[in-house]
């Protein structure tokens, strides 16, 4: 109770005024609600006397003066007035100290007032009054629970229900773009929505709706939307709809057909010819589009009334239903269950008519960004109002910008995206924040965007910058990690670090002559220092830094691989449990009708079910990839930082992967392979290698054709056939050719050879690293080097001066 | 040694060391203390390596600077045990190098200390000159390598850093003599002579030396290994980030502020009353028109499980309503408790009967709740016989509408209705629910 009286200074008041325990509940009760239950009950009658009952007026003349202030306040609050509104909330704050309703509300106020500036004010004086109240609530409820549990105190829970602050934390979170708390400040709610208003429940589930989509969380999903649908029978569900059996069984098989590359090859080439067959098989897919084209000429201000402004998408104006269907297509786009996202996009255009038809088109053009089909994009997007609006201008040339990338066109989407964010922050400037609408400021995602084109353009430092801006959005995710070590890794190739005197990729030897004549000596000397233009100090970027990256990046993911593994085993038991007690219902098996429902719902959530645990195969799978590529980048990173132990370990444990792919494995045995001899211990390095013999003196190729394309796919579409600059940049962090990478089995393996002082087996090796890997400058040192040991220093020189990477340095 | 490539000498440290090393006539003591007096100590290191890099071509050198370059590297280290000369090696291999002059190899075993070799001092005061031509091979015997090896071999330090791509590299110093084809580029017609015509061919010796001190670095040639970059990670689709505009989560203002608190307050002084007394039929419809015009106002009528058992008491019927209305509440588990853990009555049965008709009870639930029915039972019979009795006709009669609407599965509790039944089969309902069990078996 001290604790408690010291905090909150009415209690004090209250508990110095009187002495007996119920007389100090009594007033409690008063202060935060009814305490009329009594109702002449023998254990708190006493406490009733003549002067409660004079004051209870002039309170009852309170309560309604305060409730005209809370009325005026809120009516200067939606026209605007801020300055108002706070003025009204001061009064009422001096009247009724430290109402954590009227402190919440100053918050929310004084934040709109400073033009929706300072997020981490709003978030502190929010948490403050959240903090507060909780500590109220549970004080009220031991105070209740030590009285005779047969007193019927009853304390208002109206002024100790912190649903709406929590609910502003949550939001305000997730405009930072903080998802992981919104949703852990979000879920006690979730979990207890039962007894809030329609309203309010709506707003939670349309919040974790989108949380959920932005953690890319399917699961997390489909328990909102199952209970928002369920509750307010919009029927929009999965399991719910009429004709949905029969038509998703058909989808399904589309899935395997549109997914497989022949097709996206198909929308390529509509691509480029332009208005072809394929097109009029869409016919009716294009209506919509044609439709909106019509509309155009009858006018801009009608057009404009009829839709709801995209950018001023609000709760109050959207209908739930719509916004449900649109949900669900996103939804579907996020487990990549294409046509069925297809069907849907129908429905929500349907449900839409002309009037709020943009956000389905939206979507729509999303579809056909994951078909790839790119010419179908540009049309929607046009006729979509994205574009025209200020502020989704920027959201349109970001995805303008993802289609070029995806194009393998760079340099166009380096361009989009900048304009991009230079769209948000000129609307940031503006400081013309709409009343009631927190700026929707999606800069940081663009920011990484560009990070991604600017890395394969093969800029590394710009591209660190971007993803460094993006961290403190990004930073649960492992790949954003990476691929700022993948920039440190770039920037050390390129020459770009300061230390990065080691071992250059594109190195050459150079030959200092000395002395003339008789006297002619040629010293060489690989891997030369040169101070390069660029200069790494604004990224700040480093080998060390790569491996700080990389660890974070390796946390992260094995927390993430365990979660879901743990996820894993509970959704198994859930399911169990489920089985269990259908079947035993199933036993009494009365109403036939619906049965059948069920069965058929049963159908179409079995098909949800599936796709949702495709969908979780590919998470896990990718995020099988990053791993391996994570520990591919430490074992280098670690030989870079001459550290063979952990470059041996890091080697180790790619190698020790499940799933490890053959590319990776490749690497896996070559990085421990050096690792092992740069520990003196060659035979095991040997054992690295020779398992790739054929034979005595033969390699086979280390991954396959297929391998490389399937790799190639993904990374670099058709970056050589666009020609643009990037190419010979992008090319630095390529993977080798499957024949390249033989080729430096070979070469290894006659360096490793070398230090044996087996030297004739080595001039085989290398003779066919060098007929592989024609100039490579480290095989035709080791060459030079077994040339030499042979004693035939005349060959060494003749293939020094064969070799395109040397240069001849005379002295000065 | 370390594989810095920094340390190289400096061109005025060069210029020293190649004009010393041309010092033949002075004595090698004073040539020494020279040396100690122009250069730090902080580049021995890379004097020593530059000196042990030309030192490896047996031409580059003459005899007397040979002696003059191995005396500098010994003089570098002179302060430690010959043994800690990091390039001990190097002058081991050269006292066992048969194809060098026996007067040079002879100055190495002086430098190393070897067994009877052991007046450096004295031999440090002649020149070099001055001592090769006064060095008789006649008295000196030279041991195998093995031998020396084994002498300091042990103590011999492998340095720091070592791995095997160093400990196999070579001097990176290949001899490319440039001379007219069919010409032996060892022969002295090459060699700049004073006054002679410049032609093709011709090189100064000391021009390459003062090059080569001022280039060398400490990198030797080690076979060299490839090491691939990793292929920069794939771009999916889905890690290039599409924008949708969301729906615009606004900020909401809290309008309980200063509201009206007088929500359900009639509907909770009813329900007060209702704790104590059991209400009248008008009293109970206005409590069920208020639940049912407002849905969640239930969850506000300030029943809590610790109260459920005297509403349950005094009036069945509307805990049964508020039961039902909170079936989703996630509290509704903790009225459950409430409910078994209440003393048996007619009224819980009730209550708990109707229940299982309106709504789909947990299996556990009552599974608890009948096994507590029972207990009470057997326990009443301390207490008084016609109670006990009552309560077993409650019970059975409670059973049996349970199995009759099949909302009971009999195999769960098969066993202990059974004895239930055994137990009290002197009371008629009992024997009826056993007959009952028997017609389902």
């Amino acid at each position: 109770l001290k604790s408690v009286s010291g905090r909150f200074p009415q209690f004090h008041k209250i508990f110095f005024a009187s002495s007996s325990r119920i007389q100090k509940i009594q007033n409690v009760g008063e202060q935060f609600g009814r305490s009329s239950m009594d109702s002449g009950d023998s254990s708190s009658a006493v406490t009733s006397d003549a002067a409660r009952d004079t004051s209870s007026h002039s309170e009852d003349a309170d309560v309604l003066s305060h409730t005209a202030l809370a009325k005026s306040a809120l009516s200067c609050f939606h026209s605007g007035e801020f300055e108002e509104c706070i003025g009204i909330l001061v009064q009422l704050d001096q009247k009724r100290p430290n109402d954590l309703q009227v402190l919440h509300n100053m918050a929310i106020a004084k934040y709109f007032k400073d033009g929706c500036s300072d997020s981490k004010e709003l978030l502190e004086e929010l948490n403050r009054v959240k903090n507060q109240s909780e500590e109220l609530a549970s004080s009220t409820k031991e105070l209740v629970e030590e009285a005779n549990p047969e007193t019927n105190l009853y304390v208002s829970e109206d002024q100790l229900d912190s649903t709406v602050t929590i609910l502003n934390i949550a939001v305000t979170w997730f405009h930072l773009h903080q998802y992981t708390k919104s949703l852990s400040i979000l879920q006690p709610l979730f979990q207890n929505i039962e007894p809030l208003d329609e309203t309010t429940v709506l707003r939670i589930c349309f919040l974790l709706l989108d949380i959920a989509l932005a953690c890319r969380d399917a699961v997390k999903f489909l328990d909102v939307f199952d209970y928002v649908d369920k509750v307010f029978g919009f029927g929009v569900g999965f399991g719910s709809q009429e004709e949905n059996g029969s038509s998703m069984q058909l989808s399904s098989n589309q899935v395997s057909t549109t997914s497989s590359s022949l097709s996206s090859s198909v929308a390529y080439d509509t691509l480029t010819s332009g208005l072809t067959a394929a097109e009029s098989e869409n016919l009716e897919y294009d209506s919509e589009i044609v439709v909106k084209k019509r509309m155009k000429p009858v006018g801009h201000i009608p057009t404009k009334n009829l839709l709801t402004i995209l950018g001023e998408r609000s709760f109050s104006t959207v209908d739930p239903k719509l916004e449900l269907q649109l949900y669900k297509v996103r939804f579907l786009l996020l487990t990549r269950n294409l046509s069925l996202a297809k069907r849907e996009v129908k429905h929500a255009l349907n449900i839409a008519g002309i009037r709020d038809s943009s956000m389905a088109l939206l979507l729509k053009s999303q579809l056909e960004y994951a078909h790839e089909n790119h010419q179908k994009v540009l049309e929607l997007l046009d006729v979509s109002d994205i574009q025209k609006e200020a502020e989704t201008s920027g959201i349109f040339k970001n995805n303008l910008g993802c289609i070029y990338y995806q194009l393998g066109k760079y340099q166009a989407s380096a361009v989009l995206l900048s304009k991009a964010l230079r769209s948000c922050s000129s609307l940031r400037n503006e400081k013309r924040v709409k009343t009631f609408s927190l700026s929707q400021d999606k800069s940081v995602l663009i920011t990484y965007n560009c990070g991604l084109v600017h890395l394969a353009l093969g800029k590394p430092l710009i591209a660190a910058q971007c993803f460094q801006k993006a961290i403190p959005v990004f930073c649960r995710q492992p790949l954003i990690w990476l691929r700022l070590a993948e920039c440190c890794i770039m920037a050390l190739r390129k020459g770009l670090l300061k230390e990065g005197n080691t071992s250059l990729g594109r190195s050459k030897i150079r030959l200092h002559v000395a002395g003339k004549g008789k006297w002619r000596q040629l010293m060489m000397e690989e891997n030369e220092y040169e101070e390069l233009a660029g200069s790494s100090q604004e990224a700040k970027l480093s080998l060390p830094l790569a491996r700080v990256y990389l660890s974070n990046g390796i946390y992260l993911l094995n927390e993430s691989l365990s979660n879901d593994s743990k996820s894993d085993l509970k959704s198994t038991l859930f399911v169990g449990m489920n089985e269990t007690t259908e079947a035993s219902s199933s036993n009494h098996g009365e109403e036939t009708n619906s049965d059948l429902e069920e069965a058929n719902g049963d159908i179409n959530q079995d098909i949800i079910q599936k796709s949702i645990s495709a969908f979780k195969d590919g998470c896990r799978r990718e995020k099988q990839l990053i791993k391996q590529a994570l520990l591919a980048n430490m074992a280098y990173v670690e030989l870079e930082l001459d550290n063979p132990i952990n470059g041996l370990s890091a080697a180790n444990s790619l190698l020790q992967l499940r799933d490890c792919s053959k590319i990776s494995a490749f690497l896996g045995h070559v990085y421990a392979a050096e690792a092992l001899c740069l520990l003196n211990r060659p035979t095991e390095a040997g054992e690295h290698l020779s398992g790739y013999l054929v034979g005595e003196n033969d390699f086979d190729l280390p991954y396959a054709q297929e391998d490389f394309d399937q790799w190639r796919m993904h990374t670099s579409s058709d970056c050589d056939e666009t020609g643009d600059l990037s190419t010979e940049n992008a090319q630095d962090s390529a993977l080798l050719k499957p024949q390249e990478a033989r080729g430096v089995l070979f070469a290894d393996f006659a360096a490793l050879l070398a230090t044996k002082g087996d030297y004739d087996q080595a001039k085989q090796f290398v003779t066919k690293a060098l007929t592989l890997l024609p100039n490579n400058v480290k095989a035709t040192v080791t060459a030079v080097y077994i040339d030499l040991m042979l004693g035939r220093t005349q060959d060494a020189i003749t293939q020094l001066k064969q070799c395109t990477g040397v240069s001849f340095v005379p002295q000065t | 040694m370390n594989r810095s490539t920094t340390m190289i000498m400096k061109i005025d440290e060069s210029a020293v060391v190649l004009s010393l090393l041309k010092s033949d006539l002075l004595p090698i003591e004073d040539v020494l203390s020279e040396f100690n007096s122009k250069l730090q100590s902080s580049s021995y290191l890379a004097v020593c390596n530059s000196l042990s890099m030309l030192l490896q071509d047996q031409k580059l050198l003459l005899g007397t600077e040979r002696l003059i370059a191995f005396a500098i590297i010994y003089k570098c280290y002179s302060s430690q045990k010959p043994s800690l000369n990091p390039f001990l090696s190097e002058m081991i291999s050269a006292a066992c190098n048969e194809q060098l002059e026996k007067s040079e190899r002879a100055f190495l075993l002086h430098l190393l200390q070897w067994n009877s070799y052991n007046n450096v001092k004295e031999i440090l005061k002649q020149s070099a000159v001055d001592y090769i031509r006064s060095f008789d091979p006649s008295t000196h015997d030279f041991p195998e390598l093995g031998e020396l090896q084994r002498e300091y071999g042990d103590k011999a330090d492998p340095g720091p850093s070592s791995h095997i791509f160093a400990d196999y590299s070579l001097k990176n110093l290949l001899h490319d003599p440039d001379v007219p084809r069919g010409c032996d580029p060892n022969s002295p017609e090459f060699d700049v002579q004073p006054g002679g015509n410049p032609r093709i061919g011709l090189g100064d010796r000391d021009e390459v030396l003062s090059e080569l001190l001022g280039n060398f670095t400490m990198e030797g040639l080690p076979p060299r290994w490839i090491r691939p970059c990793p292929p920069r990670y794939q771009v999916h689709q889905s890690e290039l980030l599409w924008i949708d505009p969301d729906n615009k989560h606004e900020l909401v203002w809290d309008d309980k502020m200063c509201a009206d608190t007088s929500r359900g307050a009639t509907l909770r002084d009813l329900l007060v009353k209702g704790l104590k007394v059991t209400l009248s039929p008008t009293e109970q419809e206005e409590i069920t028109t208020e639940l049912t015009n407002d849905p969640k106002l239930v969850y506000h009528c300030g029943i809590t499980p610790r109260k459920l058992p005297q509403l349950v008491e005094h009036n069945p019927q509307i805990a049964v309503e508020i039961l039902t209305k909170l079936m989703n509440s996630p509290e509704i588990v903790d009225y459950f408790t409430a409910l078994v853990n209440m003393d048996m009555s007619l009224h819980s049965m009730e209550v708990v009967n109707r229940l299982t008709t309106a709504v789909d009870l947990p299996k556990e639930f009552l599974r608890m709740y009948i096994t507590n029915c029972i207990s009470s039972c057997e326990n009443a019979k301390q207490q008084d016989k016609y109670m006990q009795n009552r309560l077993v006709r409650l019970v059975c009669v409670f059973l049996q509408s349970l199995i009759r609407n099949n909302t009971i599965n009999v195999k769960d509790l098969f066993i202990e209705v059974q004895a239930f039944c055994i137990e009290f089969s002197r009371i008629r309902e009992a024997a009826g629910l056993f007959r009952l069990l028997k017609t389902l078996e």
